[in-house]
């Protein structure tokens, strides 16, 4: 093996080894240095890479254009708006934010066009102890739910509106009205009954409305001992 | 992180789950290995986002090649037969999405003053080492030097695996690998080593 050989093998793959390189490297100390600093190299690209790198503009030493000033300054206004917007629009609590993370982990509810039959809504509310006086053939969607620590009815209602996505939350109760807009979807909070009900919906319908309905065609059925 | 699987079209509701953690596949026959399925998936994501992440040198775009190699790692899972196997599968899947987001968009061209900054001299690194600065360096290297570079030190790839990846010879391999730390060891204040390629094609 060559010099050039060895060096090739080293500064490609630091970590190689092999008879003939090894061979190499016992009677050439400049290869024996090379291949070290090159194994301290790649100690440092390895920790270097395990990071994730930094946006290129970052080390910009270059004096800036002026149109890249302008942009770095509707960028900073754009970030102070999106803040501001996601402060404003946040979900009011951490409940709002589980049910959106929630219905976001059950993309496929949004998209159920047949009614559900009877059999499946009843199924979906045994053991959350309510009622629902809507007939089946408005319900395109009825899944019992493990929702923090309880099994909570989530359907889609389809409204006049569009489809509403409506999870039952006997166990949650919240002192007022909450509404929330997150992930492309409005909601609201109400407090129902011995708990609570979340609307949700994409793109439009009026999540007060609904929820006004909803409160009206969920039954709460007295505890059972 | 979750994965959150854009939503789909109306009529589309006997079709596959799209999303890896959809919890609907919990239901469906066959749950347990779509559930194991979902939760490898889960594991690896943050290694093959970091991978992206040193593709695509922009967040937002690794975050969009993950998610989309997700969904198709998600499609294709039958064709994954050795769970030993899944982190090279996906990372290449990450690689080929990139190399196809590439070709759409065009996203390595850079302007001509990235390309003066990394051609203009070494940049010493502080001494006690300077990550900053090589993660830098390693970012400003040309596309055909840093993807062999990733395969090999973050993805594990041999000289050979990426070869066939990249379909080139396993001499361009080593010719690219060598030249990749060659430019990184001049930028940390070491001597550059003279290129021992002998001129190699880069492909």
């Amino acid at each position: 093996m060559t010099c050039d050989d060895a060096r090739l093998s080293i500064g490609a793959e630091p970590g190689s080894t092999g008879p003939a390189l090894e061979e190499h490297l016992l009677a050439c100390p400049a290869c024996r240095q090379f291949r070290e600093e090159m194994r301290a190299l790649d100690g440092n690209i390895r920790r270097a890479l395990e990071h994730a790198p930094e946006p290129l503009t970052a080390q910009r030493r270059t004096a800036p254009a002026v149109w890249r000033q302008w942009a770095l300054a509707a960028s900073v206004a754009l970030a102070m708006f999106a803040a501001l917007a996601v402060w404003v629009l946040r979900p009011s609590d951490t409940l709002a934010r589980d049910v959106v993370a929630h219905v976001q982990a059950e993309p496929e509810s949004w998209l159920a066009t047949q009614h559900v039959d009877a059999q499946a809504i009843e199924a979906a509310l045994r053991g959350a102890g309510v009622e629902l006086n809507i007939t089946s053939n408005r319900i395109s969607y009825a899944q019992s739910c493990w929702f923090r620590g309880h099994y909570v009815p989530h359907l889609v209602v389809n409204t006049t509106q569009g489809p509403a996505t409506v999870i039952i939350l006997k166990h949650e109760q919240v002192s007022a009205r909450h509404t929330f807009h997150e992930a492309g979807m409005s909601g609201v909070i109400v407090p129902a009954g011995a708990g609570s009900i979340a609307v949700l919906t994409r793109g439009g319908g009026n999540v007060d409305q609904i929820a006004g309905q909803m409160e009206q065609d969920v039954r709460w059925l007295p505890k059972t001992s | 992180m979750r994965i959150i699987a854009a939503f789909g079209e109306p009529g589309m509701r006997n079709s596959q789950p799209e999303s890896p953690v959809s919890s609907i596949s919990e239901r469906l026959p066959g749950s347990e290995v779509r559930a194991a399925f979902s939760q490898l998936l889960e594991s690896l994501r943050p290694d093959l986002l970091r991978f992206a992440h040193w593709l695509a040198r922009d967040r937002a775009i690794a975050e969009d090649i993950v998610q989309e190699s997700l969904l198709r790692a998600w499609r294709s899972q039958d064709s994954l037969k050795d769970s030993g196997a899944a982190r090279a599968w996906l990372l290449t899947i990450v690689r080929r999405e990139h190399a196809r987001l590439y070709e759409r968009k065009r996203l390595e061209l850079v302007s001509l003053e990235e390309v003066a900054e990394t051609h203009a001299g070494p940049r010493v690194a502080q001494p006690d080492g300077d990550l900053f600065t090589l993660r830098h360096a390693i970012m400003r290297l040309p596309i055909e030097y840093r993807e062999p570079l990733v395969l090999q030190v973050l993805g594990g790839f041999s000289t050979e695996e990426i070869a066939r990846e990249l379909a080139l010879s396993p001499t361009a391999v080593l010719t690219r690998l060598f030249r990749a730390r060659n430019k990184l060891r001049v930028i940390c204040g070491m001597a550059a080593a003279p290129d021992v390629t002998g001129g190699e094609a880069l492909s």
